[in-house]
């Protein structure tokens, strides 16, 4: 399947392959990102999705190209990242308003927190409905509290693509549905790319609106309505995907097909 | 000094006799000076993981003085040089390598403890040399060496006045520290050379065996008493700076004549029994 060119793409890769230990991870990877829209990468365990990630984030050493070309006002694209359920240090006392404030007051946290930084931390939180986690302890947040202060934390970024890594590991089905709404919303508010990194495939069928089909190589790419197809997904997953029917799919618009996103205007 | 009224007063306090003389006011100043240093650095090596780091670094002080016999440099100077290569040394195989940090530190402690071994045992008058190296020797610091604390602890407070935020977030999860825009290399090998030169100037002050106490133990009692991250810096601070000048005290006296370094380490150790009592208890308060 052959790459459609976007005129104003958010991320390209041009050939991008990388080794680890002499062992191919991934082989000439050809495939943009339309600027907007929520693009899901997706495929099986161990198909280099991470790596792929780890690659665009500059984290790993690879050959070919990989752009992430400015938006029309011309300056650097900020990135915005919301890691797999950050392995995070349980032990560490910390409250969610200092963890949003760390990432923007230079003040070392010993002298407390100033007002500016603080409304616009709680601001923040706001914007992912969790105002009321300000004065708890991180390490005692449940892991969809987590995913929405990490996403926090990405938003002070004002980030142009935002990535998430799997965002639906370890969030119960109704926590998951909570939180595609959200970032559907604050996309549209916010103009955001949203790249999201996921083997699970009811949440990409539900909320992408492009699909990039990764298995060590690109395996197909387009909308979700016509790349995750009974013959692609075997081409992916290696194995028979009955699971999800194309034609069951609700006719791709512009925006998320989710349910819960649709009963927006 | 001696000559304030405040201070007559407390020497004449019953225990605290033993601070008019000079070389024990010379001490309590070097260990003002040196705890606060532990006390932050070591806020962020619980955080990073970083105990055995300090270890490797604590030890290769053997090998610094080793290195400096054989070129004939002065031992603290040279103590001082090699620390800082082997923890810039340690920072940047860990960075390049896809080995697990524990196992590049080990390669390293075992490096240097095999190296300052090799060279002490060519030569045997060295090893006498070498014992305030590994009990500390705190009573007999010198003006020069304050001066040298005092500037460095200004150097300290200045980088954790302006990185202690960012030093949290690389903490919490480098990768996502350095996309959003935290220059994690710069802060982690600047972190590297300047907790060498705490942990070496920590070795004259309790020994090589217990450096990685003087970090470490502040730093965890402050996480079990803390509720913030601010707050972890000011019990981190407490526990440092009353556990030095308690541990010198009681040191000093007729009863105990302790060293000075291990009786330091053992009030930080209570304090932090005490904190692990009152974690337990808040924690089945809050059940």
């Amino acid at each position: 399947m052959q790459t459609l060119p976007f005129v104003d793409p958010a991320v390209v890769f041009e050939g991008v392959s990388v080794n680890l230990a002499g062992v191919p991870i991934l082989t000439q990877v050809n495939a943009q990102v339309p600027r907007g829209g929520c693009t899901a990468i997706v495929g099986p365990n161990g198909a280099g999705k991470t790596t792929l990630l780890l690659a665009l984030l500059g984290q790993v050493g690879h050959e070919g190209m990989i752009r992430i070309p400015p938006g029309p006002d011309g300056r650097p694209p900020r990135l915005g990242y919301v890691p797999q359920r950050l392995a995070l240090d349980r032990g560490l006392p910390m409250t969610v308003l200092e963890f949003m404030v760390m990432g923007s007051q230079r003040l070392p946290l010993w002298f407390g927190q100033r007002r500016r930084y603080q409304t616009q931390a709680v601001e923040l939180l706001g914007m992912v409905r969790a105002e009321g986690l300000a004065r708890r302890q991180v390490g005692a947040l449940s892991g969809g509290e987590i995913q929405r202060v990490l996403l926090a934390l990405a938003l002070q970024q004002r980030p142009d693509l935002l990535i998430l890594d799997e965002p639906a590991a370890g969030v119960d089905f109704h926590g998951e549905q909570i939180f595609c709404e959200l970032l559907e919303g604050l996309r549209r508010e916010h103009h955001f790319t949203q790249l999201i990194v996921s083997h699970d495939l009811a949440t990409v069928t539900h909320h992408s609106t492009y699909v990039i089909c990764l298995n060590r190589q690109v395996v197909a790419v387009g909308p979700p309505r016509e790349v995750l197809t009974a013959e692609t997904l075997t081409a992916t997953f290696g194995l028979h995907m009955g699971l999800v029917a194309s034609r069951a799919l609700p006719e791709t618009g512009p925006g998320c097909t989710a349910s819960c996103c649709a009963l927006k205007p | 000094m001696t000559d304030s009224g405040l201070f007559s007063l407390i020497v004449s306090l019953p225990g605290l006799s033993c601070l008019s003389a000079p070389f024990m006011q010379h001490a309590l100043l070097g260990l003002l000076l040196l705890a606060p240093m532990t006390a932050v650095m070591g806020v962020q090596v619980v955080n990073f993981r970083m105990a055995f780091f300090s270890d490797a670094i604590s030890h290769s002080a053997f090998a610094g003085v080793a290195m400096g016999l054989i070129l004939s440099l002065n031992p603290h100077g040279a103590m001082l040089l090699f620390g800082v290569l082997v923890g810039v040394g340690i920072m940047a195989v860990q960075r390049g390598s896809s080995l697990a940090s524990d196992t590049v530190i080990g390669v390293f402690f075992s490096a240097v403890v095999a190296f300052g071994l090799a060279v002490v045992s060519r030569d045997r008058s060295v090893a006498r040399d070498l014992q305030p190296f590994l009990y500390g020797d705190i009573l007999t610091i010198d003006r020069p060496s304050i001066l040298y604390l005092a500037l460095l602890l200004t150097v300290i407070m200045i980088f954790q006045g302006l990185g202690y935020n960012r030093m949290l977030y690389i903490g919490l999860n480098p990768l996502l520290a350095s996309t959003h825009r935290v220059r994690v290399a710069v802060y982690q090998y600047l972190f590297a050379g300047l907790l060498s030169l705490v942990v070496i100037f920590a070795v004259w002050a309790v020994g090589v065996l217990l450096v990685t106490a003087l970090l470490i133990v502040p730093a965890a009692t402050a996480r079990n008493l803390a509720r913030s991250a601010g707050g972890m810096f000011w019990w981190a601070l407490t526990v440092s700076l009353s556990s030095s000048v308690a541990g010198l005290i009681l040191s000093a006296q007729d009863w105990t004549r302790t060293a000075t370094g291990a009786t330091i380490v053992l009030v930080a150790c209570g304090w932090f029994a005490i904190s692990l009592m009152m974690a337990a208890w808040r924690g089945r308060a809050e059940r």
